[in-house]
């Protein structure tokens, strides 16, 4: 019974990490998206240096000049490039967390089988 | 993501019930897939309609020109305007009027006011405000070619592998036949 109830708290630690993983993932996807975005406005300005920028900045539109714009585009671009590097470590960390967890598991599960059958053919005998 | 773009495996060597977990595995995914497939589809279209709006205010300036020898409150098309979703009132673009265009007399073409995303407007023309919408347009046109060819082979996995259950099932022998053999799934 020991080892029914270990394998509970195993497979609810297991769960957790799971649960962890895919909301660190959604917010690497979040992440990409806003790249995506921003790479995109950064191409804009780059073709077109000259045409007049605004920022949007609460319900006001602000004139903002070329390097301005550029420099927070390429500031937001720099950060979110880190925030990725992070993420991506945080979900490598929780893999294989979550796979040593899997392991555990699976070692426990196979060993609560070999003793059902070594007792079901004792039975037997 | 989906075991048959990894390794091959033979869909019959599974039991039952990892290949009912399979199929649910994929149509999570196909759902996933299909309504990222919806939003792209009503992105490109937010894009055309952009792009009818500048062609609307195209033929007003054009109307505007040749209304230039009438009265050009009374020729140029009027807009409604909402004031609210039941109340409006008729209103024309000021700064395209050809009047203030002749005004200004530097022959530059009305300027529109473009989102380009994260909260950055950039002015440009008509001409150039509709490129960069049919780049916009052309560019989710690619991604749905795309995302479509994927949804149609994750589709194609979802029938067979429900097929395979199927006979598994009908055969009666799932369950048993497949254990121990890994699914390779991740």
């Amino acid at each position: 019974m020991g080892d029914q109830k270990k394998l509970q708290e195993l497979s609810d630690e297991f769960q957790k990490f799971q649960a962890e993983l895919q909301s660190i993932v959604d917010g690497r996807q979040k992440l990409e998206s806003q790249q995506q975005e921003n790479d995109s406005v950064k191409k804009e300005f780059t073709k077109n240096p000259n045409a007049t920028k605004f920022k949007l900045i609460g319900p006001v539109l602000l004139k903002q000049d070329q390097t301005e714009a550029q420099m927070s585009v390429d500031g937001r671009l720099d950060f979110i490039e880190k925030e990725i590097k992070r993420v991506e470590g945080q979900i490598k960390d929780i893999q294989t967390k979550s796979e040593q967890k899997k392991m555990e598991i699976i070692q426990l599960q196979s060993s609560i089988q070999q003793q059902s059958q070594g007792q079901a053919q004792a039975a037997q005998a | 993501m989906s075991p048959q773009q990894g390794q091959q495996i033979d869909l019959t060597s599974l039991s039952a019930q990892q290949l009912s977990q399979l199929k649910k595995q994929l149509d999570s995914e196909l759902e996933h897939l299909t309504s990222s497939f919806q939003s792209l589809r009503t992105a490109q279209s937010r894009f055309r309609d952009c792009l009818k709006s500048i062609k609307t205010v195209e033929a007003q300036k054009e109307s505007g020109t040749e209304a230039r020898y009438m009265h050009r409150r009374t020729k140029a098309h009027p807009h409604l305007i909402p004031l609210t979703s039941s109340l409006y009132v008729p209103g024309h673009f000021s700064h395209i009027a050809p009047s203030e265009l002749s005004l200004e007399g530097t022959g530059s073409e009305p300027e529109l006011l473009v989102d380009v995303g994260t909260g950055f407007f950039v002015s440009k023309s008509p001409k150039h405000a509709t490129e960069f919408y049919n780049d916009k347009i052309k560019d989710l046109e690619a991604s749905l070619k795309e995302l479509e060819g994927v949804i149609n082979a994750k589709g194609q996995n979802s029938r067979v592998v429900e097929d395979v259950l199927r006979q598994k099932v009908l055969a009666g022998q799932g369950g048993g036949s497949g254990e121990g053999k890994e699914i390779e799934a991740s």
